[in-house]
């Protein structure tokens, strides 16, 4: 009686909890937060200090700060320090002390007689050089030891140099679509306490944001374009090589050739020994065109320990579902959101302590029209229908949901899975090539997951997962039907 | 003695709160409230001796995206300076100090810089233009020559070794810049002067060493040392000029103007992908319209709409709001477009 009596009344609250329709407004909310007037809203890079405030660096060189007012419209902006060229990281050392790596050097801008603004730039880490072009802005992110990691970017061929260079001029470096003409262009650096670099690791294109994740893994993205044939999130690693060629004319251990970019253009297989892949390919068209800054979701949200991806020339964020095979990463990605009122031009993302909102920096690094600016979104508490993890198996994925699926959902014939293979090269991007279909059976499934078992999985491949929208039968429309899969390594141990 | 008061009261009191830079591409500040700007700066024409911190840069053979290798024609680096900090104090006083090189590089009157080449005309709504270097504003009055002018007991610190500059901070809101050559430390702060294309110089060392600035005589001293630099009339700058002066459109001047505007950013003409479709064999071609089932024919009026209204149409495979919209005058459009449809000749 008893334990009928409890599992009544388990059914009873699980009802309650659930027998309503969630809708995306009832779970996000996303506002516009207004900037300084006047200024040009191009946010290189955003971060929260430990009592709550935000800071802003603006591209053309103000730092702002302001604590978030719940009225988007009511921050209370204050001009905290100027004189930044290009700063696109941003690490808040104390509320009266912050570190930003701008195009020539890393930056700490201290307001030392307590006045409100910064008084003392004194430069804290450098090392690398800087051609003269644009393009060649650095992130960073905490290595959790007082020091750094920086992603430092290359130079695109839509630019020049100067004719007198910060740091050594490499003419094998600056051949090329984007290239690495003076020192470290292409690498992730590490600085430690002191500002003393090492480089770290080498092959990117432009990683607009590098993070490291509360486990201490590494993380980097890049961009779709020559030698990144679609959008990448990479897993780093000291001393490995990420793809883009030009950054290892910087490299003594690569002694095969004085010109990597010409050597590599004609070696493909070996360039694909020597490479390590990514540990997700996201198509730039249907998930990320451009990879800003990846963030881990924090306790305090639904997702919570997946991670984020914002789109840098889409208005949207990826979310990636990431998984450790065999010592080899790798995972799923789908949108976190897409649309529905997010500008484009994201590349800075910042989570509040609580966890339940997220910050959003938004500029256009090259050529678009104006997409920029500073955004918030709000995970009001309520959890969407939508994927909650793909996981790969022996011989399949199993697929989980946030709520109870359809039945509709669990007919194979409804399940389409095809997978194709990328070879990144020379050209702006690359073709899907050995496209495949494949076939795909039910193995089991419950009340919120199915496991699928597919004919001729393999790794190496990208394989989309896609399924027709629906409802859950508590009324809660699907909010993704689409994810992707990039199969590295498959599992040859059973998994739990 | 009289025009420094003068300028006092032009300056326009500014809140602590206000951005110093906006998009104005004319930024200035005051002497009151000097404005420190970093970014890429103009080479008014150094000689080559003062940037022996720096290395050169030579020219590179032309490299084709589509292809994955060189093609006949060369890249030449242009003038320019990659890590200098310009100061502004309004129409009195400007100057570049450069902080791989540790010293001062030149200094103007009369306006500052003109930001256009770098931050994009502000009515185009467009952030970036084809050329990343500010122009200057003003009458220059003096440049950097030779070693280093910083001297200890009559010998340029350039032969003591490398400088290495440390930072700067900010005394009533006007720099003072720090760098150190092995363990002697210096400070410079370049101030307006009352003389007419003159500046202060307030130079201080951690070495008990005279302290002298080459080619000013100044009374013997130690640690600190402040004179006059006095300079003349040596150019004068009008800022960033673009006027293309096209009356007649023809496909040459429309290949000068798809490289000034940027259109090669996004453009290839080869045929290969870009941010966005290429525009060889483009015109008189069949192109798939997102949201439309038949095929549009990239005639004159397509390519037209396609410059002045990109979102008109959306390219199948590109985004939209990605290709700003140009408005430009109506033989620059025309020039574009013969420019555009001479890529579909055959070779
Ligand atoms: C920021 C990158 C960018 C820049 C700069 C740019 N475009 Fe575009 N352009 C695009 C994209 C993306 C598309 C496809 C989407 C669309 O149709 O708007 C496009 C479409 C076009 C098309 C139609 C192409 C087709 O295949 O039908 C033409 C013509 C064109 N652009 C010409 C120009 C010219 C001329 C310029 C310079 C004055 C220019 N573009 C500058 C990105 C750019």
């Amino acid at each position: 009686m008893t334990s009928l009596f409890l599992k009544l009344g388990v059914i009873g609250i699980l009802a309650t909890q659930t027998l309503y329709a969630v809708k995306f407004n009832d779970c996000y909310r996303i506002e516009d937060i207004k900037l300084p007037a006047g200024a040009p809203p191009e946010v290189g890079a955003i971060d929260i200090a430990s009592d709550g405030t935000l800071f802003i660096v603006l591209r053309r060189g103000d730092v702002f700060r302001a604590k978030p007012t719940r009225d988007p419209a009511a921050f209370d902006w204050q001009l905290f320090a100027s004189g930044f060229d290009n700063g696109c990281g941003l690490d808040i050392v104390s509320p009266t002390k912050i570190r930003i790596t701008q195009m020539a050097e890393m930056t700490e801008a201290e307001d030392s007689d307590g006045d409100g603004s910064a008084d003392r730039f004194t430069r804290f880490a450098h090392g690398w050089g800087l051609s003269g072009n644009y393009h060649e802005t650095n992130a960073l992110t905490r290595d959790g030891k007082g020091g750094y990691f920086i992603a430092v970017g290359t130079a695109s061929f839509s630019g020049p140099t100067f004719k007198h260079t910060l740091g050594t001029f490499s003419d094998a470096g600056r051949r090329g679509r984007n290239y690495s003409a003076v020192k470290w262009k292409g690498w992730v650096l590490h600085s430690d306490a002191h500002g003393k670099i090492t480089p770290w690791a080498s092959g990117f294109r432009m990683a607009n944001g590098i993070y490291q994740d509360p486990r201490g893994e590494l993380w980097a993205g890049d961009n779709q374009g020559d030698w990144k044939a679609i959008t990448p999130l990479y897993h780093v690693e000291k001393g490995k090589f990420y793809g883009h060629p030009n950054s290892l004319v910087w490299d003594p251990a690569f002694t095969k050739s004085k010109d990597p970019l010409a050597y590599y253009r004609s070696r493909l297989d070996e360039y694909n020994r020597d490479r390590t892949p990514p540990a997700v390919e996201m198509p730039h068209m249907e998930i990320n065109r451009s990879a800003g800054e990846p963030m881990e979701i924090p306790i305090g949200s639904h997702f919570a320990g997946q991670m984020i991806l914002p789109d840098n020339n889409g208005e949207r964020v990826t979310r990636l579902m990431l998984e450790e095979i065999e010592g080899v990463w790798q995972g799923a990605c789908t949108h976190l959101i897409d649309g529905r009122g997010l500008r484009s031009g994201n590349h800075r993302a910042r989570f509040t302590a609580d966890g339940k909102q997220l910050f959003l920096g938004q500029t256009v690094r090259g050529w678009g029209i104006p997409a920029e600016g500073l955004q918030r979104v709000t995970f009001l508490g309520p959890v969407p229908f939508d994927i909650d993890r793909i996981r790969i198996t022996r011989d399949g994925f199993k697929v989980s949901f946030t709520h109870p699926i359809p039945d509709s959902l669990k007919d194979a014939q409804v399940w389409k899975l095809s997978s194709c293979t990328y070879q990144p090269k020379w050209t702006y991007g690359s073709e899907p090539e050995n496209h495949r279909e494949h076939a795909v059976r039910i193995a089991s499934s419950d009340e919120k997951s199915l496991t699928l078992k597919v004919d001729g999985l393999a790794s190496g491949r990208v394989f989309r997962i896609h399924f027709p929208k629906c409802d859950s039968p508590d009324g809660s429309p699907l909010q993704n039907n689409l994810a992707f899969y990039t199969v590295n390594r498959i599992p040859i141990t059973k998994p739990d | 003695m009289r025009k420094l008061p003068i300028l006092l009261c032009l300056a326009l009191p500014l809140f602590a709160d206000e951005p110093r830079l906006t998009f104005d591409n004319r930024p200035m500040g005051s002497i009151a409230k000097p404005l420190v700007l970093r970014s890429y700066l103009p080479d008014p024409g150094l000689e080559d001796s003062v940037f022996s911190q720096h290395d050169h840069a030579r020219k590179v053979s032309k490299y084709n995206p589509g292809l994955g290798s060189d093609v006949p024609g060369e890249i030449q680096p242009v003038p320019g300076l990659a890590a200098a900090i310009g100061v502004n104090f309004g129409p009195s006083l400007s100057y570049v100090f450069d902080t791989t090189e540790c010293r001062l590089l030149y200094t103007w009157q009369g306006g500052f810089v003109d930001m256009t080449p770098y931050w994009g005309d502000p009515d185009k709504g467009s952030r970036v233009s084809f050329d990343y270097v500010p122009r200057l504003v003003g009458t220059l009055f003096w440049q950097a020559s030779g070693p280093d002018p910083i001297e200890l007991d009559g010998k340029s610190i350039q032969q003591l070794g490398p400088r290495v500059f440390t930072g700067y901070r900010l005394e009533n809101d006007t720099p003072i810049f720090e760098f150190a050559t092995g363990s002697t430390r210096f400070t410079l702060s370049i101030t307006p002067s009352n003389k007419p294309l003159s500046c202060d110089l307030t130079l201080t060392s951690s070495s008990a060493a005279a302290l002298s600035w080459r080619g000013i005589d100044s009374p013997p001293a130690t640690g600190k040392l402040t004179v006059t630099l006095v300079g003349s009339d040596l150019s004068k700058f009008q800022g960033y000029q673009r006027d293309n002066k096209i009356t007649t459109a023809s496909a040459a001047a429309g290949e000068t103007l798809f490289n000034q505007y940027g259109c090669a950013a996004c453009h290839s003409i080869d045929g290969s992908k870009s941010h966005g479709p290429s525009v060889g064999k483009l015109a008189g071609h069949p192109v798939e319209i997102e949201g439309l089932d038949q095929p549009v024919l990239a005639d004159r009026a397509y390519l037209l709409e396609s410059i002045k209204a990109p979102n008109a149409k959306i390219v199948k495979g590109y985004p939209p709001n990605y290709m700003p919209p140009f408005g430009l005058p109506e033989a620059e459009y025309d020039s574009l477009i013969l420019y555009i449809q001479s890529l579909d000749k055959p070779e």
